[in-house]
């Protein structure tokens, strides 16, 4: 019982949240120990159950999939959360992966392809899509042309530029460690590191909000 | 219809410049017959002149002046403007010096009466009203001048001669003033075409894109309730079945997955608003990679990367066709299309995990298998980029594409 993963569902289609524990269960590798129809039942859940992973949709009636993301890894950064969504709904997905989500997954992939990216984000891999790779490759790309560049702003190198477009390209990991003469686990490692680059920029473009708006000051 | 559009915008019909430009040949040809006019008269009183030498000096330059503007396409740079203004001025006081004295008010025409009036309306056309001001008091108090310059005291003028010259004076402002009026009109109007017309095109292709949706819509109400109900009514009947054949809940399946990917374009994208003549690469090549049949194809792209519908639109077609060959040949599980911008360039690569083969044009164009990749880099070359092939057996293709975006 202890090595399966423990996992929340937070869906608000039953019949969803049905087919996906029936997946994951009768995989044998996952146990699913909560389920939440929205984005607040959802944080509570997962703040009480604390799972390993938390699957998470985006568009929910009353607290979002973001928000709850946000809320869960602030409060729990060791339960992962990984984005399971109906579509690209670019903006969400990415500002999904910004609050600290470890990947996201469409939800018309196989269910082979969810059982991989529920180890896989148990195993402290994130789940990148190519789509996925492309958002992040422009929301980079973006501030770096911005007006003033700002150098506290965390950058990527150029290696990790490289890895991201070869993940934008449809490569696995394997294939990129092969084609760049590194061991896939090296890959994973920038991968993570672009990952905590972008949850980085967030946290930066936070406290820029807060600076303009003079909310850092106590009030007097 | 887009081509339309690109035609339209590429024709200026609405460019201020022209307008004046065609003010500016009228300008011109008025100032041959003023030459042809004056050189006539010069040639009818030549007997005449007190300075024959300045007479015919002063209509050479006149005519070398007007030569140099027919022939050179100059710009109304303030060099030109002066210079003009400077001969017509300097013709108007000459006129006054090679006739006998007192000849000015005999009434009879003298030989620059035509000629200098071009400047009021040149300066007019090119600098609108208070331009065609400046160069017609400019020559109108030179007109007055030409009186005592002539011998000629202005208080002992008859009051016929007064109101001749007042008259000229009058004609030289006149004339500067209402080009001026004329000219600013044709600008401002040409501005509001321009305006005019970019609306016109953003409303065609907003409705355009309205119409696209509406076909979609139909399409959603005609098939996916069909869909739905034969998944619906098929997924009972199966479930009562002891065996059931794979075959048949792919196809479900299948059907399923079709309607999802027309109805996710339809309800979750909102048709972002294009900049004028422009598409989405990005949408463009989801398009492309939906119709693929046999294999998925995934699209991934740095945001939706606009470009000149028709450039977008020839590279979505070679893509098309490098996907096709993926199909065919390369026996792959998945496809993937990756757009990026570089630069000024656009860079997309088409790969597959397929078998992959030996990239040598020469041998391929010998085994007449050459034929798909020539016409896909041939598209390429023709929006002025090239297309690279890097493939290997067992090791699937990548073919990339990379043109510049305008």
């Amino acid at each position: 019982m202890t090595d399966r993963v423990t996992v929340v569902l937070v869906d608000d289609h039953p019949v969803w949240r049905d087919g996906v524990r029936t997946d994951l269960e009768a995989s044998g590798i996952a146990d699913v120990i909560g389920e939440a129809s929205d984005g607040g039942d959802g944080i509570q859940v997962a703040l009480d159950k604390m799972p390993d992973v938390v699957l998470m949709d985006l568009q929910m009636p009353t607290v979002s999939g973001v928000e709850a993301t946000r809320r869960i890894r602030d409060d729990a950064p060791n339960v992962k959360v990984l984005v399971l969504s109906a579509s690209a709904e670019e903006d969400h997905v990415l500002e999904a992966v910004k609050a600290g989500a470890s990947g996201y997954l469409l939800k018309s992939s196989t269910s082979e392809e969810l059982i991989d990216a529920v180890r896989r984000v148990h195993a402290g891999e994130p789940v990148f899509t190519p789509s996925l790779a492309g958002l992040v490759l422009d929301e980079f790309r973006r501030v770096a042309s911005g007006e003033a560049p700002r150098s506290e702003e965390p950058q990527l190198t150029p290696r990790e530029n490289e890895v991201l477009k070869l993940v934008a390209k449809g490569y696995t990991y394997k294939e990129i460690g092969d084609k760049l003469f590194i061991s896939t686990k090296t890959v994973q490692n920038h991968v993570q590191n672009i990952l905590t680059k972008l949850q980085l920029r967030k946290r930066y473009e936070l406290m820029r909000y807060a600076i303009q708006r003079g909310l850092d000051r106590a009030p007097e | 219809m887009s081509t339309t559009i690109e035609h339209d915008r590429q024709n200026g019909a609405a460019d201020p410049e022209r307008y004046q430009r065609t003010l500016a040949r009228g300008i011109l040809v008025f100032r041959w017959v003023w030459l042809a006019w004056m050189t006539a008269l010069a040639v009818a009183s030549a007997e005449d002149f007190t300075i024959p030498a300045l007479a015919w000096a002063s209509i050479g330059a006149a005519a070398a002046w007007t030569a140099w503007l027919t022939a050179t396409r100059h710009r109304w740079t303030s060099a030109v403007l002066w210079f003009d203004l400077g001969l017509c001025l300097w013709l108007v006081l000459a006129s006054a010096l090679v006739v006998p004295e007192e000849s000015v008010v005999e009434g009879r025409p003298f030989f620059a009466t035509g000629y200098p009036l071009s400047a009021p309306l040149f300066w007019g056309a090119s600098r609108g009203v208070s331009g065609g001001l400046i160069a017609g008091l400019t020559l109108g108090v030179a007109h007055i001048a030409t009186r005592p310059i002539n011998g000629v005291p202005l208080d002992g003028l008859t009051a016929p001669q007064f109101q001749n010259m007042t008259g000229a004076f009058l004609n030289y402002v006149v004339a500067g003033i209402a080009i001026g009026v004329i000219s600013r009109v044709l600008v401002r109007s040409a501005e509001a075409v321009a305006r005019a017309s970019d609306e016109l095109i953003k409303e065609r292709e907003r409705a355009a894109r309205l119409a696209e949706r509406e076909k979609l819509a139909r399409h959603i109400h005609d098939s996916v309730l069909q869909a739905l109900a034969f998944v619906h009514k098929r997924g009972r009947e199966l479930a009562t079945r002891d065996q059931v054949p794979p075959e048949e809940v792919r196809r479900l399946a299948e059907l399923a997955a079709k309607q999802e990917a027309d109805l996710r374009r339809l309800i979750l994208r909102d048709p972002e608003e294009a900049p004028t003549g422009s598409a989405s690469l990005r949408e463009l090549l989801e398009d492309a990679a939906r119709s693929v049949e046999g294999i998925p194809v995934t699209v991934s792209a740095v945001g939706p990367m606009w470009m000149p519908r028709a450039r977008a639109e020839e590279l979505t077609a070679a893509v098309r066709q490098a996907l096709e060959n993926v199909v065919q040949h390369a026996n792959a599980s998945r496809a993937n299309v990756f757009a990026d911008q570089d630069g000024d360039d656009v860079v997309v690569s088409v790969r597959d995990d397929g078998i992959g083969f030996e990239y040598d044009e020469t041998a391929l164009h010998r085994a007449g298998k050459a034929g798909m990749l020539k016409s896909m880099k041939g598209r390429a070359e023709e929006l002025g980029g090239r297309m690279v092939v890097v493939s290997a057996p067992g090791s699937g293709t990548e073919i990339e594409f990379t043109v510049p975006s305008r």
